[in-house]
């Protein structure tokens, strides 16, 4: 149900964006003094499942809420569908949310609570009864339509409010943190059974998430947030392997950041080292960079490679996480890289390095990442 | 998106009703207070502040001072009854305390006229607290208990007891009980451990019961008239006096704002004390 | 305060008993003495209680020796066609009052809790003053309205009396309660099509109405029992209960007043044992009273 402006008000540059599910141009978000969403500018494709990853406070789900209709831009054009939405409410949009509560109503039975929307659309009872059939079907919820609320466990109440919004058929389909309180096997389940059902429907999915893992596992893409901007945007693969900022590389998985400053075509580290990578062109000689290897692609003593860049510490810590044990190395006091131990069955007994032995790590040049703050 | 404009609607039908059945007719009594009676006894507007200066008038000052003093009489009693059984069920109610409790209120729902009246019966001359001590031999009957200060505060203490049980018993069961073993193992002696500990965490509980007590017995005047006699008149019956027997309604409508002035006094300076202890409850957790 | 034994280095350490609240709390205060002025103290409040019940069925007339069952001056009582007509009164002006009084306060409410800004705040200090005045000034300020209106005292006055003062009970009890929605459930319902006016009538006030009945059957019991407030605005006839006991004893004492007190007793109980158990009876889980105790998920 959007709203039908005149043709006129949509810019000309705009018909590139009716391709487009959602679209963000210029927005800014303040409240009072803060700045919550600065400048963002964003395009989600339709039958996208886009992400917002980031910390408390980045901006993920004050956008949203924006997407929503619970929030207006200070600043800015928030199209849905290429149509603005400057003053449409959140019940005139074409828009559902999956709420981080679930916010089932607790007064009616799970038939009416995925039935609400329909019902306010003045939906056919024959037709009504089917599509809430298909939608507690989609989200295997078949046969509770008499449970109330309070008689679910979580991940059935997630299941109801996702079908609640899904049943809309909505162009776009808001998720704000629904996995957040489920425990661990639970969470991971049904990351796997909300990808399955996005690419069942085929609708627009924007998921809003701190939870780096998760935004890996669902994803098409992933836009990286802190402070209200964006830092980097693009697929899984991409924002793991290839992150251009500091912050990315740290927020997603482990970044192992050691300071240096560019020389010829390698990066002259503080410890005195000189470690071949692949130094980008708008890095003159003598500017300060970080240096970030992942640490599945550092190889310990024996496993190390010709043509590796090769430093060496002492092991100080172990962790044991089951898969892996990430072994930590302090290289220099204060400078430490985490390197993994694989537990797989092709890891030999001997393959362990205990606390306090000298070891060397090393990792091929073209896995190192040169990142520059700003 | 206008959330805040449409509640604000909300606000109309009882904030108009409020204001115009409750804010204006205080307006009105004030009004009417610097007002005069014409010759027929009606209350005809104008600017008479002697009204005011009547009230505290020699004839009548020692009603008011009685009146104060009953009802803190009054609180003093409800304290000293109430403190002790809000008490007890807190600490020692276990698994009945809400029954306790719901117990005490029980009484509050016979009519205030009914249960005083049963007082009166009682205390009467052919009532149970002569009949019984004669019975027994411990008197000859004719002990006089109504018509005395003592039966109007025993009144007024029946009638609002429960007013000062309900929130020192709040105190008392919020209060945690790892206190009063930490006091002990400090002070030792019961009495230090209840005038260091206990009496400071409740004391916001018991302000609140004895403003919920002071309040409506300064102003009461049931009791005063069921259960004692000229003596015993408090402000309540003299107000009420002016509307209904000597028809001076400015002056009754002065001494009901003299009333109200002096207990609003009391009001704000309990609102301060209760927002300041909340202040200092919300800094300390932090 | 248990006196432990002294280790001797050789000896087994002597068995301590496991120590429960209900000991630790014993050890420290005599309950005894406790127990025993608590209990005078129930006695002295149930008391006169019992004694207006009991002799509200004495077949003698007296007041002090019990004579047999009789149901007389309940007889008395529902024959005398003055006291039957202040009966019906009191009913009507206590279901009138509730009524308007609910729907009064629980938009009140409403406004207080969603608005923000000054006026939010004026009308919370507007609401929360009738709650601490007392009675007799109540009283005295209807009487002049009234009369200063032009008004000839009726029951209509003492409705328009009573509904003012128990605005603010229904708007504190409600106000709690809303307080304690959970703020999604009315983004959920705008999220997926309700339009305000809509999300209030279908999400907000079913969630409401265990402590809109609560405060409404509140308001009932404390209409039927006001006094001071009635009798200062009241007409000559009929007068509601309350002030027609006040007239009969002063003008002479029968047992018929226990009778009636009796019975406005039963009236009231049965009024808040509504109000308690009906949410219970329609499977909620929470009373709305609960709010006034401060149970948690009220």
């Amino acid at each position: 149900m959007t709203d039908t402006t005149t043709s006129e008000t949509a810019s000309v540059d705009s018909r590139a964006e009716v391709d487009a599910a959602v679209a963000l141009e210029g927005v800014w978000k303040r409240f009072g003094e803060q700045v919550a969403v600065r400048d963002m500018n964003l395009t989600i494709g339709r039958g996208e499942f886009f992400s917002m990853l980031g910390p408390s406070g980045c901006g993920k789900t004050t956008t949203l809420r924006m997407i929503a209709g619970f929030e207006q831009p200070s600043e800015g054009r928030l199209l849905l569908e290429g149509q603005p939405v400057a003053d449409v409410p959140p019940y005139r949009r074409n828009v559902n949310t999956v709420f981080q509560g679930y916010a089932l109503f607790e007064h009616l039975d799970v038939f009416r609570n995925v039935a609400f929307g329909l019902e306010r659309k003045k939906v056919e009872k024959a037709e009504i009864r089917r599509r809430v059939g298909e939608a507690l079907e989609l989200v295997r919820l078949t046969g509770r339509e008499r449970a109330r609320p309070r008689e679910l466990s979580g991940g059935m109440k997630q299941r109801v409010a996702l079908a609640r919004a899904l049943v809309n058929h909505p162009a776009v389909l808001l998720l704000d943190e629904p996995l957040g309180a489920l425990d661990l096997q639970l969470r991971k389940q049904m990351q796997v059974e909300l990808k399955e059902i996005q690419r069942e429907v085929g609708i627009t999915f924007v998921y809003v998430t701190h939870d780096q893992e998760e935004a890996l596992a669902v994803s098409d893409r992933i836009a990286v947030m802190n402070e209200g901007v964006i830092v980097q945007c693009g697929a899984p693969e991409e924002v793991y392997e290839k992150p251009e900022r500091p912050f990315v590389a740290g927020f997603i998985g482990i970044s192992n950041l050691l300071e240096g400053v560019v020389e010829g075509g390698a990066v002259r580290l503080s410890g005195g080292a000189l470690a071949s990578a692949p130094v980008p062109a708008s890095c003159a000689a003598g500017t300060a960079v970080q240096l970030s290897v992942r640490p599945e692609k550092i190889a310990l003593d024996e496993l190390i490679e010709d043509g590796m860049v090769v430093l060496s510490g002492v092991v100080v810590e172990r962790v044991y996480l089951g898969t892996t044990t990430q072994v930590i190395v302090e290289l220099a006091p204060g400078v430490r890289l985490v390197a993994l131990e694989q537990n797989t069955y092709r890891a030999r007994s001997d393959d362990r390095w205990e606390l306090g032995t000298q070891v060397r790590l090393g990792w091929r040049p073209e896995h190192g990442l040169v990142l520059r703050e700003g | 998106m206008g959330a805040s404009r449409f509640a604000g609607r909300f606000l109309i039908p009882g904030g108009v009703w409020l204001l115009l059945f409750f804010a204006v007719p205080l307006g009105i009594v004030l009004a009417i207070s610097f007002g005069t009676t014409d010759d027929l006894g009606g209350a005809i507007y104008g600017w008479y502040p002697s009204n005011y200066s009547r009230v505290f008038d020699p004839v009548f000052l020692p009603v008011l001072a009685r009146s104060v003093g009953y009802a803190l009489a009054t609180v003093a009693l409800c304290l000293l009854i109430g403190y002790p059984v809000a008490y007890y069920i807190a600490r020692f109610g276990g698994r009945r305390k809400h029954a306790l409790i719901a117990l005490v209120i029980v009484p509050s729902f016979v009519n205030y006229l009914v249960r005083t009246y049963a007082w009166v019966a009682i205390l009467s001359d052919e009532g149970l607290a002569n009949g019984i001590p004669h019975d027994v031999g411990l008197s000859d009957g004719g002990i006089r208990f109504l018509n005395t200060p003592w039966a109007v505060i025993g009144g007024l203490v029946y009638g609002y007891v429960a007013f000062m049980v309900l929130p020192v018993y709040g105190a008392l069961d919020r209060m945690d009980p790892a206190l009063i073993e930490a006091g002990k193992d400090l002070y030792g002696s019961r009495w230090q451990t209840f005038r260091h500990v206990m009496w400071p965490t409740t004391f916001q509980g018991v302000l609140a019961g004895c403003v919920l007590v002071f309040l409506p017995a300064v102003g009461d005047f049931v009791s005063a008239q069921l259960l004692g006699g000229p003596d015993t008149f408090m402000v309540g019956n003299l107000i009420q006096q002016q509307f209904f027997g000597a028809e001076n309604w400015p002056f009754g409508a002065a001494l009901t704002t003299v009333m109200m002035l002096f207990l609003m006094v009391w009001m704000v300076f309990y609102l301060r004390s209760a927002a300041k202890a909340a202040r200092e409850g919300a800094a300390a957790a932090v | 305060m248990s006196v432990e034994a002294p280790v001797r280095p050789d000896a087994a350490p002597a068995p301590r008993r496991v120590r429960r609240s209900s000991d630790q709390a014993r050890e420290f205060d005599r309950p005894r003495f406790l127990v025993g002025f608590t209990g005078l103290f129930y006695l002295f409040l149930f008391l006169p209680i019992a004694i207006v019940v009991l002799f509200s069925f004495n077949a003698e007339r007296s007041l002090q020796v019990f004579g047999g069952f009789s149901l007389r001056w309940y007889d008395a009582f529902l024959s005398s066609e003055s006291y039957r007509s202040s009966l019906t009164a009191s009913i009507e002006i206590a279901l009138v009052t509730m009524v308007v009084a609910t729907v009064l306060g629980t938009t009140l409410a409403f406004g207080l809790v969603r608005s923000r800004g000054r006026t939010g705040g004026a009308f919370n200090v507007l609401m929360l003053v009738p709650l601490v005045t007392p009675e007799i000034v109540a009283g005295v300020s209807a009487l002049l309205l009234f009369t200063q209106m032009g008004l000839r005292l009726s029951l209509e006055t003492i409705m328009l009396a009573h509904i003012t003062f128990s605005i603010s009970y229904v708007t504190v009890v409600v106000r709690a309660r809303l307080a304690a929605l959970d703020p999604e459930i009315e983004a959920a319902a705008m999220d997926l099509g309700a339009t305000r006016m809509e999300v209030m009538r279908l999400v907000i006030l079913p969630a409401l109405w265990p402590a809109i009945l609560a405060s409404g059957l509140l308001v009932f019991a404390l209409s039927f029992d006001d006094f001071v407030l009635s009798f200062f605005t009241t007409g000559e006839s009929p007068q509601p209960l309350p002030v027609r006991i006040y007239s009969a004893i002063r003008f002479g004492v029968t047992p018929t007043i226990n009778a009636i007190g009796t019975l406005m007793l039963a009236i009231s109980v049965i009024a808040i044992g509504l109000a308690l158990a009906l949410p219970r009876l329609f499977g909620r889980r929470e009373s709305g009273l609960g709010v006034l105790l401060g149970e948690e998920g009220a």
